[in-house]
C-alpha cells in the first residue's frame, strides 16, 4: 500500500459523513370527514374578537381560522371571514378602539406596564359597513352572541349586522345557507357570561327550558339540527367556568393590602356599622351586597370574584373596598357564582347529551381551560391563565392570544380526529404570538 | 507533512459542516483504539495509553509522541409527534482532539513520565431558527479540555501501575429563546455562557500474565466543572427589559467517572483482539441548575431534573497486520444511554447506541506512524419530556472520521 492509498481510503471515509436522518412523517387524513367546507358558528372567540376589540389581524388568528388551516391538510377549502379592513383600528362591543400593553400611569404617579386602548374610540365604520358581498362566511362567529340570538331573524346585533345577508336574516339562516360539510359549533358562552360580566347585577341567564329563542336547550337543538341536516359532521364545544378566566382572577378578593394604622383606623370605622376586623397586610375587600340586610355591604369571603374592570384608580385613590364598598357591578359573591356555574353546568350536560346523540365530536373545552389556569408547559413554555404573562388571554381578559387560540384549536383537533378517525396535524402553537410587549 | 495536514483540511472541507454530537461524552480518543470500538484499557499500543491506561504506558517501548483529530459530524432532527414538523440542526463541526507525549527516562526503562492533552467532552449542537424546541434550547456548545500529567511505573514484568492528575478547562455556552414577543414578531433570546474548570484523575493497573493476555483495570474520577462567574445575557422586548437585567450567573456540570475493564488477546502474530466494559457514573448529573446574580420576578433561579443514571458500555474490536506496515482495525460498541425516559432534552438527546468502528494504520519507516479511523452511529429516542413537555422523536446520525500521526524515537 501507497501513502496515496492510504489517502484515498481517508477521503472516502469522510465523504460518507452526509448523513442526514430521515422520518416518515405520517400522512394527514381527514378519516370519516369532508373538510372543503367548513363553517365555524360561535360568538367571540369564534369570530376572532380579542384585546377588547374585532380587527384585521385577531380575526386571522381565531381558532377558527387556524383550524380551518390545518384542515387544509385533509382536504379544506377556502375559508371566508368577514374581515375588517387591515387599515381599520377595530371596534370593539362599546364601540372602544382595541387595547395594548403600554405604560400606564396611575392616580399615584406609579408607572406599569397594562393595556391601554390605542384610541380613544373605535373606528365607527367597522359596523356602518356590510361585508356580506365578500361572503357568504365561513367564519360565523358573532361577538356577544348568545345561544337564543342564533335564531332570531334580524338580529341586531351590530357584529352581525355588519355581515348579515339580509335585515330578516338570522345567524343561522346564514350559516346553514353556505351548506357546510363540515361545522363547529362553540356558543353558549355569553348565556351565562353577559351576566357574570354585569357583576350579575343586571341581565340574566339564559333558562334551560323555553321555546327557540327563549330556551337554552330549544336553541341549541335547532342550531344543531339545522346544521347537521344534511349528514354533514361536526365539532361542539362545552362552555368554560367563569372561574378559569383570567377577567375573573386577575384581582384577588382579599388585595386590599394595609398597614397597621389603616388597619385600626379601618377597623375603628366599621365597629359602629358591621364589626369587620381589619388586619395588618391582605385584607378582603368592602363589597356592595344587596343580598346582605339593612347595611347592603360587607367584606368578601374567599372564593368571591372581583372582575378585571374594576377601576384600579378609585381602590389606590379613592378608598373603593375599604372606606367606600366596591360596586355591585364589579363583584361576584358566591352566591352569584354558584347560579352562574350552575347554568353553565346545565348547559354543558346538554352540549354533551346533543353531541352523543348526533355522533358530533366534543371539545371539553371547560376541563381545557381549568387545564390552562393550574398551569402547564407547552415545548418549554408556560402556557397559564395569569394576565399578560400567562400567555392565554388576550387583554381583554376574556378571550385569547393568537397562541392561546392556537392551543384551542388543538383541542378542535384532538376531539375530531378521536370521533372521526381522522389524523389532522396539530398546528405548533408557539409559531402564535402571545401578548405583544412594547 | 504537508500532504498530510492538506488530507485534514479536506476531510474537513468535503464533509457538511454541520454537526450535531450528541450526548456529551466523547469517546474518541487515538486513532487506533477508536478503530476497534474505542477499546483499549488493555491493550497498549503507543503513547495513548496515557489516556486508555496509566498503568500500561510503561509498557509501551520508548518515546513516543501521538497526535490526533477526529472531526466529527452529526446530523440531527427531531420530528414534533403532534404536528409532524420537522426541525433540524446545523450545528458546527467538533474537533475532538488527542495529544499524547510519554518520555522514557534514560536511566530506568520501568519509569515512563507522560503528558495527555484531550477532549473526552464536549459537543455544539445548533438547532435551526425558529425550531419546534427554540424555547427550551437554541444552541449548546459544551467544551471541555484535559491536561494530564502522568506517572506509569513497571513493578513487575507483569504488572504496571500508573495514576495521572487532571486539570480540566473548558467553557459552555447555552442560548434559547424567551417567549416573549414584540410588535415586529421578534421573540427573546438568553445567552448564558462561561469559562469552567475542575480537578480529577485518572489511575490504572495493567496485568500480563501470559505473552498473549493482558488485562486492566482503570478509573477515571468524577471532574465538577464549576462555572463561578458565567455571564448572563438577555434580549427581550424594552417594555420587560427590567425583568431581565443581563449580570452573572453560577452553574457546575459533573463529567462522570468512568471504571473500565479490559482485556486483550494476541492470537497470533498478526491478529489482536481487545475488549472493554465501561461503568459510567453519570448518576452524578442530577441536576442541571442556574443560579442568577440578580434575580426578579420574571428571572428566578432553575433548577432542572436530569436524573441520569449510571452506564455501562461495551466495546471490542480486532486488528489484523496485513503486512507488516499496514494495519486494518474493526470494532463495535454497544452504549447504554444514561437518560431516562422523560428526562431526554434537545440538549442531549441521547439513546442506546450501537457504534460501527474502522481504521487503518500506516507505519512510514521505522519512526512514523499514520492512523485513520471512522465511527458512524446512529441515535432514536421518542418521549415526552418532563419538564418541557416537548414530545416526539430525535434522531442523530453521527460520522466521526479521523487520522492520527505517531512519532516513536
Amino acid at each position: 500500500m501507497t501513502f496515496q492509498q492510504f489517502s484515498f481510503i481517508v477521503l472516502g471515509l469522510g465523504i460518507l459523513t452526509s448523513c442526514k436522518p430521515k422520518f416518515d412523517t405520517p400522512e394527514a387524513d381527514g378519516g370519516d370527514i369532508d373538510a372543503s367546507n367548513y363553517v365555524a358558528l360561535g360568538s367571540s372567540m369564534t369570530a376572532g374578537y380579542a384585546n377588547g376589540a374585532l380587527y384585521y389581524d385577531v380575526q386571522q388568528n381565531s381558532y377558527a381560522a387556524i383550524l380551518a388551516e390545518q384542515l387544509k391538510l385533509v382536504g379544506g377549502g377556502d375559508f371566508k371571514i368577514p374581515n375588517v379592513s387591515p387599515a381599520s383600528i377595530g371596534v370593539g362591543n362599546t364601540n372602544n378602539a382595541p387595547s395594548k400593553l403600554g405604560d400606564r400611569t396611575d392616580c399615584l404617579g406609579a408607572v406599569s406596564l397594562g393595556p391601554v386602548k390605542i384610541a380613544t374610540q373605535g373606528d365607527a365604520s367597522v359596523f356602518s359597513t356590510n361585508v356580506y358581498n365578500q361572503g357568504p362566511f365561513n367564519n360565523m362567529g358573532v361577538p356577544d352572541m348568545k345561544v337564543i340570538d342564533a335564531t332570531v331573524s334580524g338580529y341586531t346585533n351590530p357584529f352581525y349586522q355588519r355581515m348579515s345577508s339580509s335585515a330578516s336574516s338570522s345567524v343561522l339562516s346564514d350559516a346553514v345557507a353556505k351548506n357546510a360539510t363540515f361545522f363547529s359549533v362553540m356558543l353558549g358562552v355569553n348565556d351565562a357570561l353577559s351576566f357574570a360580566l354585569k357583576g350579575a347585577a343586571s341581565e340574566s341567564l339564559t333558562p334551560v327550558a323555553g321555546a327557540v329563542g327563549t330556551g337554552f336547550e330549544a336553541s341549541i337543538n335547532q342550531v344543531i339540527d339545522q346544521l347537521s341536516a344534511n349528514g354533514s359532521k361536526g365539532v361542539i364545544a362545552n362552555i368554560p367556568s367563569i372561574r378559569s378566566m383570567a377577567y375573573f382572577n386577575t384581582i384577588a378578593w382579599n388585595a386590599l393590602k394595609l398597614d397597621a394604622t389603616s388597619a385600626t383606623n379601618l377597623t375603628s370605622f366599621y365597629s359602629a356599622l358591621d364589626g369587620t376586623t381589619f388586619y395588618e397586610g391582605d385584607n378582603g375587600f368592602m363589597i356592595m351586597d344587596s343580598k346582605n340586610p339593612f347595611l347592603g355591604f360587607r367584606q368578601a369571603v374567599a372564593g368571591e370574584l372581583i372582575l378585571l374592570n374594576v377601576p384600579l384608580d378609585s381602590i389606590k385613590c379613592h378608598k373603593w373596598g375599604s372606606l367606600n364598598p366596591i360596586p355591585d357591578r364589579y363583584s361576584l359573591t358566591l352566591s352569584e357564582i354558584d347560579s352562574i356555574e350552575d347554568a353553565i353546568n346545565s348547559y354543558n350536560v346538554i352540549l354533551r347529551n346533543i353531541a352523543n346523540a348526533k355522533g358530533l365530536a366534543f371539545v371539553d373545552v371547560n376541563g381545557f381551560f381549568a387545564k390552562v389556569k393550574a398551569g402547564y408547559m407547552y415545548n418549554g413554555v408556560a402556557v397559564n391563565a395569569a394576565f399578560v404573562s400567562g400567555g392565554f388571554y388576550s387583554l381583554d381578559g376574556l378571550n385569547l392570544t393568537p397562541r392561546g387560540n392556537a392551543l384551542l384549536a388543538n383541542e378542535f383537533i384532538k376531539a375530531i380526529n378521536t370521533q372521526y378517525g381522522s389524523t389532522i396535524p396539530e398546528t405548533n402553537a408557539m409559531k402564535y404570538p402571545a401578548v405583544i410587549f412594547p | 507533512m504537508s500532504s498530510l495536514y492538506k488530507i485534514i483540511i479536506l476531510i474537513i472541507m468535503v464533509s457538511p459542516v454541520r454537526d450535531y454530537a450528541q450526548g456529551f461524552q466523547v469517546n474518541l480518543q487515538g486513532q487506533k483504539q477508536q478503530g476497534m470500538g474505542g477499546a483499549g484499557t488493555a491493550f497498549m499500543q503507543d503513547a495513548s495509553s496515557l489516556f486508555f491506561n496509566p498503568g500500561g504506558a510503561s509498557f509501551v517501548h520508548g518515546t513516543q509522541f501521538n497526535l490526533g483529530v477526529t472531526p466529527t459530524f452529526a446530523r440531527g432532527a427531531f420530528m414534533d409527534d403532534k404536528t409532524h414538523e420537522v426541525s433540524r440542526t446545523n450545528s458546527p463541526v467538533s474537533t475532538p482532539f488527542a495529544a499524547y507525549g510519554m518520555f522514557e527516562l534514560k536511566d530506568s526503562s520501568k519509569l515512563k513520565l507522560g503528558l495527555a492533552v484531550y477532549t473526552p467532552f464536549g459537543s455544539t449542537v445548533q438547532w435551526e431558527d425558529n425550531w419546534t424546541g427554540r424555547f427550551a434550547l437554541t444552541r449548546l456548545e459544551l467544551r471541555a479540555i484535559f491536561i494530564q500529567p502522568t506517572v506509569s511505573y513497571k513493578l513487575t514484568k507483569n504488572l504496571g501501575i500508573g495514576a495521572g492528575f487532571v486539570y480540566a478547562t473548558g467553557k459552555v455556552n447555552l442560548q434559547k429563546d424567551i417567549p416573549l414577543v414584540d410588535a415586529n414578531g421578534n421573540y427573546g433570546h438568553a445567552e448564558l455562557s462561561g469559562k469552567a474548570h475542575g480537578y480529577g484523575f485518572n489511575v490504572g493497573v495493567y496485568f500480563k500474565p501470559i505473552e498473549k493476555l493482558s488485562i486492566g483495570l482503570t478509573y477515571r474520577s468524577k471532574v465538577n466543572m464549576a462555572v463561578n462567574d458565567g455571564q448572563a445575557n438577555f434580549d427581550v422586548p424594552e417594555g420587560v427589559s427590567a425583568n431581565f437585567p443581563d449580570g452573572k450567573f453560577k452553574s457546575k456540570l459533573p463529567l462522570p467517572s468512568v471504571l473500565s475493564l479490559g482485556m486483550a488477546y494476541k492470537a497470533n502474530s498478526k491478529l489482536d483482539f481487545a475488549l472493554d466494559i465501561n461503568y459510567v457514573g453519570w448518576k452524578a448529573y442530577d441536576t442541571l441548575s442556574f443560579d442568577y446574580e440578580n434575580n426578579t420576578a420574571s428571572l428566578i433561579d432553575t433548577k432542572s431534573a436530569r436524573m441520569y443514571k449510571n452506564t455501562f458500555a461495551f466495546r471490542g474490536g480486532a486488528q489484523y497486520k496485513v503486512t507488516e506496515h499496514f494495519a486494518a482495525r474493526l470494532g463495535l460498541a454497544y452504549g447504554i444511554t444514561p437518560v431516562q425516559d422523560g428526562y431526554v432534552t434537545p440538549e442531549t438527546p441521547d439513546a442506546n447506541r450501537v457504534n460501527y468502528t474502522a481504521g487503518i494504520g500506516y507505519e512510514i519507516g521505522k519512526h512514523l506512524k499514520l492512523d485513520a479511523s471512522f465511527l458512524f452511529t446512529h441515535l432514536e429516542r421518542s418521549g415526552t419530556n418532563k419538564e418541557t413537555n416537548l414530545s416526539g422523536t430525535f434522531k442523530t446520525n453521527v460520522c466521526a472520521p479521523g487520522i492520527s500521526i505517531g512519532y516513536k524515537f
